[in-house]
């Protein structure tokens, strides 16, 4: 083979791996999106956030394959927020003052609780979702033939973003929760509930966590390491981007997403492992992540 | 306990361990399985527990120990075939590979450090699983030879039964093989390293680091390297741990490198529980123990595993053996006796001991100091004041090497310290006390002192892993000696974390004072002291003051005009004035300074007396 039909192959497989990469990196900027909020907002480290995902997607595929796939992306995010809500007030409450290692050794322990429960009744075959037949065809985007729902499914991660930052950055909640982070104290002064803030601050993640989890299983399909399997990537991402930050997490995602696609075409098996040499360097160069304060965080 | 009862006891109990695993349904093999499993998690606990590192990449040691064991057996060295050399290359191998991780990894704390350990395991997970030719890839070693035990002219084949004797319900002694008591005297070995590892100088001086790092690098320790340590004999142990469970197996695969296997360390170790001798163990009996019960009978093993980890955790934090209470820590009663004369702290300098020129620190955009000159006589007592907001700390915390400079230079005894550690500048006589008492709550006050003085005796880094921290007499007669300068003599059995506020901050000072400064720094020593221990620290300050060179910032402006030589002020990070007391009480750019900044304090600066409530 001459050397220009290698770069030939390369170039008619760049579009498509360049979008595939799009949409793994909004899949990531989805998922890390809650964790970065949870751990700037109430400075918690989560583990559990992979399990979160997992609970949407199946909670997603029971719900979308009797009633639709529309129904399982609503009943998703509310199932996990429940969650969210009741691990919160059993466990997570007493660990929010507790140093990130009590933290991150909880959360762990919560997400294989979740993990192997959900291996129980589900056994760990890989589960494919059912998508409308409409989902199911592909557009032709003038330079590729892509899949309608990949489409839609970044269209959705798009608006997501956009609400997200909305809630926070410009609604008086948003504003009380931002106040929270910096002073507990000040803002119950004022009269405003801290710990309620943090209770839904957490079920938001959890929500956020739980919608991309319904939303990427047609894509990605779901098996009860699933949850781990995005869980790293999106600590990576959010790594790279700066703990704590949203706009770190958005472009560190994408980041991520199309440094793993791109990597493929190399070498596939090397894409697993590219995004953990990326952490390695952004850790070593600037451990505060791209975006991220200059401090590091003890703990 | 004594050390001969100690190991008499132990030594009992590994012997009768595989007769109790028998009537509760252990098979033969699984009380060495969960041995040589226990080094993994004891390196590990020497980590999370003594250490305080969490690290989630323990797999790469314990993997890339069993394939180094295998090959050496089977690939590299097959004609020796010597279970030692396998042993030895895995450790050395893992030991170097995990100092160099350690090297890179201990600069990060909390889920940095983690993520990075995570990181790295898995990589190493990559190259394993890629290197076909070597590792045999998915497939893994299988059926390695394991060599006999050999010593000397002796050989040993471990697979070998024990001779045949019924003990009822405890099965027959020949259902276990040899490899049963080889693993009890390796681990016996390895409880005796690290029982007397941890309370070795070293192991003292790392939980110090742990209980308060800023603190230890303050009294002169340099505590990444005391880090770097602990990971290279965590790496080395887990290292050890996966060589000889690979032998025994015959047999290792890439999952040994899996995430699961650096979870499992983590299982064990705190569900036995963190910070004790023999959790890990009990960690790694309970949990390998119940797998080998459960997971026969249902599927859902892993789920209950899960369980057992998430209420430990939030039930009893410290695990099952951490939670059992134990006997009072502060037995220890001091006794003052001098056991040879105090060496005088050090040579002391003449002329100008500091210097600064064009120092600045900046935040962002905010400049807190701003191209300070400043210098300080040997012997002087320097104050340095200004109104809140001016530099003060941060002109403090550059000069000790707690924060960068930005701009500038800072000269000690005439050598340029700019660029120097903290602790390095603590070893060349730069001491500071904190404006919050920054001591380790948790150690007796004798303790505190000691530590400072044990950094002065033994310097940055001493890797005394064997060394029995015994009460070294010069490190104890400094620790008395700074203690009855400050007077807190009738305190030095108490826990620190339980002194009034007053005895907090004078326990801070004595801590500096330990470190047998030429220089020391104290940021606000009286604030919040009632008037009557402001009083008392004015005399011990008074005292310091004429065996070295003292700057001391404070608010208390009656304290200040009456114990300075001269004083400094500062003002938006730069200096505005410098005289005696008698100039600076004079000066009119002083009295607006502190006018247009915060009307109280002017009265306070001007008016001898009217100064303690400004002062948080």
């Amino acid at each position: 083979m001459s050397g220009d039909t290698t770069i030939d192959a390369f170039l008619s497989q760049l579009p498509g791996t360049l979008l595939d990469g799009l949409i793994r990196g909004l899949a990531y900027v989805g998922i890390a999106l809650g964790l970065t909020i949870v751990f700037g907002m109430l400075r918690l480290v989560n583990f559990a956030h992979g399990a979160f995902y997992l609970i949407g997607a199946y909670v997603g595929l029971v719900v979308s394959d009797r009633l639709g796939l529309v129904a399982g992306l609503v009943v998703a995010p509310i199932a996990v927020a429940i969650f969210a809500i009741v691990i919160d007030y059993a466990l997570l409450r007493r660990f929010y003052d507790r140093n990130p290692t009590s933290q991150i050794l909880i959360t762990f322990g919560i997400a294989l609780v979740v993990q192997e429960a959900l291996r129980l009744i589900f056994t760990g075959t890989t589960r494919s979702y059912i998508v409308p037949g409409w989902l199911q065809t592909s557009l032709n985007l003038g330079f590729t033939q892509y899949p309608t729902y990949r489409i839609v499914f970044a269209i959705g991660i798009v608006i997501l973003v956009c609400v997200v930052w909305f809630f926070i950055e410009r609604t008086n909640y948003g504003l009380i929760v931002r106040a929270g982070i910096r002073d507990r104290i000040m803002v119950q002064l004022l009269g405003g509930n801290v710990r309620q803030a943090s209770t839904v601050i957490f079920a938001l993640g959890g929500a956020i966590a739980g919608l991309v989890g319904a939303g990427a299983s047609p894509i990605y399909s779901v098996d009860p390491n699933t949850g781990f399997n995005f869980l790293v990537p999106s600590f990576v991402v959010i790594v790279i981007g700066g703990l704590g930050s949203f706009w770190g997490a958005v472009v560190g995602g994408l980041l991520v997403g199309e440094l793993q696609s791109l990597t493929t075409l190399i070498s596939a098996p090397a894409s697993d492992i590219v995004i953990y040499v990326a952490m390695a360097l952004v850790l070593l160069v600037r451990p505060s992540g791209l975006f991220g304060e200059s401090e590091i965080i003890r703990g | 306990m004594k050390d001969w009862a100690f190991y008499l006891l132990t030594a009992v109990g590994l012997a009768l361990f595989p007769l109790a695993i028998h009537p509760i349904g252990g098979y033969s093999g699984l009380a060495t399985e969960i041995l040589l499993l226990g080094i993994g998690a004891m390196g590990f606990n020497l980590l999370l527990g003594y250490a305080g590192l969490l690290s989630y990449g323990q797999a790469m040691f314990y993997g890339v120990g069993s394939y180094v064991a295998l090959l050496t057996v089977s690939r590299f060295f097959p004609q020796v075939h010597s279970i030692w050399l396998a042993l030895l290359l895995a450790v050395i191998f893992v030991g170097l590979m995990a100092l160099v991780i350690g090297i890179v990894t201990v600069r990060l704390y909390g889920i940095y450090f983690a993520l990075l350990t995570l990181a790295f395991a898995q990589m190493f997970y990559f190259i394993v699983f890629q290197w076909r030719s070597l590792t045999r890839g998915d497939d893994g070693l299988q059926g390695i030879t394991s060599p006999p035990l050999t010593l000397g002219p002796w050989s040993l084949d471990l697979t070998t039964r024990l001779p045949s004797l019924n003990l009822g319900p405890f099965g027959n002694l020949n259902e276990v093989t040899y490899w049963y008591p080889f693993a009890a005297i390796v681990i016996l070995l390895i409880l005796a390293f690290v029982r007397t590892l941890i309370s070795s100088q070293y192991g003292e001086v790392l939980a110090a680091i742990r209980e308060n790092e800023e603190r230890s690098v303050f009294i002169g320790f340099d505590s990444k390297r005391y880090r770097i340590a602990a990971f290279t004999l965590a790496g080395a142990l887990t290292g050890l741990s996966g060589a000889l469970y690979g032998l025994h197996q015959t047999s290792t695969a890439v999952d040994t490198l899996d995430v699961d296997t650096s979870g499992s360390f983590v299982i064990f170790t705190v569900v036995g529980g963190v910070k004790t001798l023999f959790g890990p163990l009990l960690g790694t009996g309970i949990i390998e123990y119940l797998q080998n019960v459960i997971s026969g009978k249902t599927d859902a093993w892993r789920l209950i595993e899960g369980l057992i980890f998430v209420a430990v955790i939030a039930f009893m934090p410290r695990g099952l053996l951490g939670s059992v209470p134990r006997v009072s820590e502060f037995a220890y009663q001091p006794r003052f006796r001098r056991t040879e004369p105090l060496t005088e702290p050090r040579r002391v300098s003449e002329g100008i001991i500091l210097e600064t020129k064009g120092l600045s620190r900046y935040f962002g955009a905010f400049a807190a100091n701003s191209k300070i000159d400043f210098s300080v006589r040997a012997g002087e007592l320097r104050a340095v004041i200004g109104p809140n907001g001016a530099g003060k700390t941060t002109f403090f915390n550059v000069l000790a090497g707690l924060r960068a400079a930005s701009e500038g230079q800072i000269f000690f005894k005439g050598q340029e310290i700019t660029r120097m550690p903290g602790a390095q500048r603590v070893a060349s006589g730069v001491a500071k006390a904190f404006q919050t008492a920054s001591i380790y709550p948790d150690e007796s006050v004798f303790e505190n002192v000691r530590l400072a003085a044990l950094a002065r005796v033994q310097g940055m880094f001493a890797p005394e892993f064997l060394r029995r921290s015994g009460r070294l007499g010069r490190v104890d007669d400094i620790a008395h000696d700074a203690l009855e300068q400050l007077d807190l003599r009738d305190v030095a059995a108490l826990r620190a974390g339980s002194l009034s506020h007053g005895d907090k901050k004078r326990l801070d000072i004595a801590v500096a004072l330990a470190t047998q400064p030429e220089l020391l720094l104290l940021d606000e020593p009286v604030a919040g002291m009632s008037i009557e221990e402001v009083q008392k620290t004015d005399r011990l300050i008074r005292a310091l003051a004429k065996k070295m060179t003292v700057l001391i910032i404070e608010h208390d402006m009656d304290l200040i005009m009456g114990i300075s030589d001269s004083i400094t002020v500062l003002h938006q990070g730069k200096v505005l004035a410098e005289g005696t007391p008698a100039e600076i009480r004079a000066n009119r750019l002083v009295q607006e300074a502190y006018l247009g900044g915060y009307a109280e304090e002017a009265r306070g600066a001007s008016a001898p007396g009217a100064s303690a409530e400004t002062t948080p």
